[in-house]
């Protein structure tokens, strides 16, 4: 697969062709990938000037940094042809005037690699490079505050790399004794100085205020390092990595098929639609066609799990705000909403339903009524929270005009899905790239017009009766046929022919005993999350597991935006614009 | 109580004297007595600690709201302080970077508290046999019941504090330092799995997923 990876001879053209033209004889190298994104090897000491013109220099630039990551290349066998690199740093940019992606790769060799930094011209470049330098200790050159951010201060070595072990159970076991909780709690603890917490005045003092881990309004584990003046936030630090469950790791060691569970549980609230992205990833590598009735299904499961989600964000929302009422009378619309999911699946939060090649079983006999209720059962709800939320002249005097931010700060910050849209950006994946058959249905991206709490709630609302549009059409217009591909690495694979010839039976017991083999080869899938954009940028060195999975989520790049938007505000102000970013910690933190 | 109707001019419905005293005289034991008050007093107000920390806590905070209605146990009243609260839930995975945290936060709560671990990973890990998780909340504090489950259903979380409670009903603490023998006993766990084993085995017919 990847000795034909190299396109060096071919005239490039788009994207890659106007950066050779731009840096002739510079040493860049073009790798083809399964998805097709233009991808271009750069050397190291060229990373900002090319940067710097891919973001600031060309007609329709790439503004928004979308990801950036690492790879340890030491025992990948199939990179014939690329640079020869111990790391790989990886930066995802993204156009929205072009609508397209363009992947620059930085090849690092020894034990302890360095690369120039992009946090000049990325502001949200700064987690990002905290925690590939945490995760596979790469050092990024001009980097204002190179620290730990999923680990613990205390910790030794970088998980991530390939020398390092994986499972618990392979380590030490834990003692947490006297001494250690004080050691640990005492690298929990704020130096002011450390986060440029200065004095404001000169005839008072300012407090800092620890908020979290836990908190009732940090939904989750989830902690923010206040400076208050008065009541007024001087400098708000989010600190992350509570929620660091090792899911990028533990892709290395499941089989691609094993790996389904863990995703659903990145965005614990999006349930299958977790499933999506990375499966399209794998099926694109393998060349599978998912038939269209598996494509249907699958929207329609997305899309109820879309409604659970905002539902959830809806009611908590309130409540941090101050209304009581509404998240009860909403997790009683979630409980119907499972109930279809559970009738249809056969589990509430966690389904794990989908399958490389279509899903796990075929719709069950009846479930059109069940969809019909739910379809009848919504729209007069939101028609009363309606009037119960939204209107609250409470709940507006709260969020009307609160942490405000404009079109292009979203962009700088790498925000996107509700958050970017509420700015009055209508970018929504499934309209500008869409996937999985969204092209053939028929639905609105809500907007807003302010870029501030309110407005983010409102697009969610509205992004409700949009999903039920999508559902409804699901249910009117199911397609018959296969749920499954009939492609041999469609695991667990069609059973019905393994028993009238030799081949389909092998094909059968390889798949269901070590797992499908995927081609070796890079491929990045992305999905509107309820939360933004979710991308799996897998690496498959030819193996029954990934060699690197990297989860892009929306979450990360939201929480950076914090101390950005509470400058200045009061604390209250603080709690709404936590409530009004939507993120579950599983999904920052992975 | 039992009773019954019978006619007044009846010679035989005047009760005899063993049973008016049997029916009007409570004899036993002070200490029992106020053992079984107090604990019945704890077990129907135990006030969970507002504390969540991964996939599990939608679940929890799922028996709270209307369909499930934790106000039925006298559970309803969320504290948001450690000090407030008898009953922690951990109701999500245990990292290692919060573990000092959880340990800290358990032992901020006053006695008598008691601890319920809800999902595989607060068990036991579950499924994530990695690096930063650490491997059932048991390793860093006493627990009193498990919810098995990735996320347990509301239910079983309900299933759960019904079994705390009974255990608490059970159980004997000093009624005061000054009062009776000092430490805690419990009733020894119950096993679920074994309990409802010979049912689980009687099963022959299982619904198909074929239909709603």
């Amino acid at each position: 697969m990847m000795s034909s990876a190299v396109l060096q001879e071919a005239q490039p053209t788009g994207i890659v062709g106007e950066l050779y033209a731009r840096f002739p004889g510079e040493g860049l190298v073009e790798q083809a990938t399964a998805d097709g994104m233009p991808t271009l090897w750069v050397p190291a000491s060229k990373l900002l000037a090319v940067m710097k013109t891919l973001k600031r220099e060309l007609r329709q630039p790439y503004r928004m940094l979308y990801d950036l990551t690492a790879v340890d290349e030491r025992q990948r066998q199939h990179r014939s042809g690329l640079p020869p690199a111990d790391f790989t740093v990886v930066y995802q940019l993204l156009s929205i005037e072009r609508n397209a992606d363009v992947r620059i790769k930085v090849a690092l060799s020894g034990d302890a690699p360095c690369c120039p930094s992009v946090t000049g011209l990325w502001l949200n470049a700064n987690w990002y490079e905290r925690e590939v330098w945490d995760l596979f200790g790469i050092r990024f050159d001009g980097h204002p505050h190179l620290v730990r951010i999923m680990m613990p201060r205390t910790w030794d070595g970088h998980p991530l790399r390939k020398d390092h072990f994986a499972r618990a159970t392979e380590a030490e076991r834990l003692v947490m004794d006297q001494a250690r909780v004080e050691r640990e709690q005492e690298a929990l603890k704020i130096d002011p100085a450390e986060w440029g917490m200065r004095e404001v005045a000169e005839d008072h003092d300012t407090m800092v205020l620890n908020l979290g881990p836990n908190h009732p309004s940090v939904h989750g584990v989830f902690r923010i390092m206040l400076q208050l003046d008065g009541e007024q936030i001087v400098q708000a630090v989010p600190d992350i990595g509570y929620h660091h469950r090792g899911a990028e790791k533990m892709g290395e060691r499941q089989s691609w098929h094993t790996y389904i569970p863990y995703t659903d549980r990145i965005d614990y609230l999006g349930g299958v639609m977790n499933n999506l992205p990375y499966l399209m990833a794998i099926e694109r590598m393998a060349g599978i066609t998912v038939p269209p009735r598996a494509q249907t299904i699958r929207v329609m499961l997305c899309e109820f799990f879309r409604i659970t989600s905002h539902l959830l964000f809806y009611g908590t929302y309130a409540q941090d705000v101050g209304s009581m009422s509404p998240v009860f009378f909403m997790f009683v619309d979630r409980q119907k909403a499972y109930d279809v999911i559970e009738a249809i699946t056969g589990f509430r939060m966690h389904p794990a339903w989908f399958r490389i090649g279509g899903v796990a079983a075929d719709l069950p006999n009846g479930w059109e009524r069940l969809v019909r209720e739910f379809l009848d059962w919504m729209p007069k709800r939101l028609k009363d929270y309606e009037k119960m939320a939204l209107k609250n002249t409470i709940l507006k005097r709260r969020s009307v005009g609160i942490g405000t931010y404009s079109t292009q700060d979203a962009i700088d910050w790498g925000v996107t899905g509700p958050g970017l849209r509420a700015t009055g950006l209508a970018f929504d994946w499934r309209k500008a790239r869409p996937y999985s058959g969204y092209e053939q249905f028929d639905f609105e991206v809500p907007t807003g017009n302010n870029g501030d709490v309110y407005d983010r709630c409102v697009v969610r609302v509205e992004e409700i009766r949009q999903s039920l549009r999508i559902i409804e059409q699901c249910l009117d217009h199911m397609p018959s046929g296969d749920y499954k591909a009939r492609h041999p690495l469609t695991t667990p694979p069609i059973k019905d022919r393994t028993m009238q010839d030799i081949e389909t039976l092998i094909h059968h017991f390889l798949n269901v005993s070590w797992g499908p083999v995927i081609p070796a080869g890079e491929c990045t899938m992305t999905v509107e999350a309820t939360k933004g954009l979710n991308s799996y940028y897998l690496t498959s060195d030819g193996g029954t597991a990934s060699y690197r999975t990297r989860i892009r989520t929306p979450s990360f790049p939201h929480l950076q935006m914090i101390p950005y938007i509470s400058r200045g505000l009061m604390v209250p102000d603080l709690i709404a614009i936590i409530a009004s970013i939507d993120f579950v910690m599983a999904d920052v933190d992975r | 109580m039992d009773y019954s109707l019978k006619r007044m001019d009846d010679p035989g419905a005047a009760p005899s004297l063993d049973e008016q005293v049997r029916k009007s005289v409570f004899l036993g034991k002070l200490e029992d007595l106020a053992h079984h008050a107090v604990n019945w007093g704890r077990k129907n107000s135990l006030w969970p600690f507002n504390f969540g920390l991964s996939c599990c806590y939608v679940e929890m905070a799922t028996a709270f709201t209307s369909t499930h209605d934790l106000a039925r146990f006298g559970s309803e009243v969320i504290r948001a302080t450690p000090r407030q609260s008898d009953v922690i839930v951990i109701s999500g995975t245990p990292f290692l970077k919060m573990a000092p945290v959880i340990k800290l936060l358990y032992e901020q709560m006053l006695e008598p508290k008691w601890v319920i671990s809800m999902g595989s990973c607060a068990n036991s890990g579950g499924m994530y046999d990695i690096y930063s998780v650490v491997q059932g909340v048991d390793k860093i504090l006493p627990v009193d019941v498990y919810i098995s489950g990735c996320p347990p259903r509301p239910e079983a979380f309900l299933q759960a504090l019904i079994l705390l409670q009974k255990s608490i009903q059970s159980e004997r603490r000093p009624l005061s330092w000054m009062v009776g023998p000092q430490g805690v006993t419990k009733t020894p766990a119950l096993s679920m799995r074994d309990a409802r084993h010979a049912d689980r085995m009687a099963a022959t017919d299982l619904r198909t997923p074929d239909d709603v």
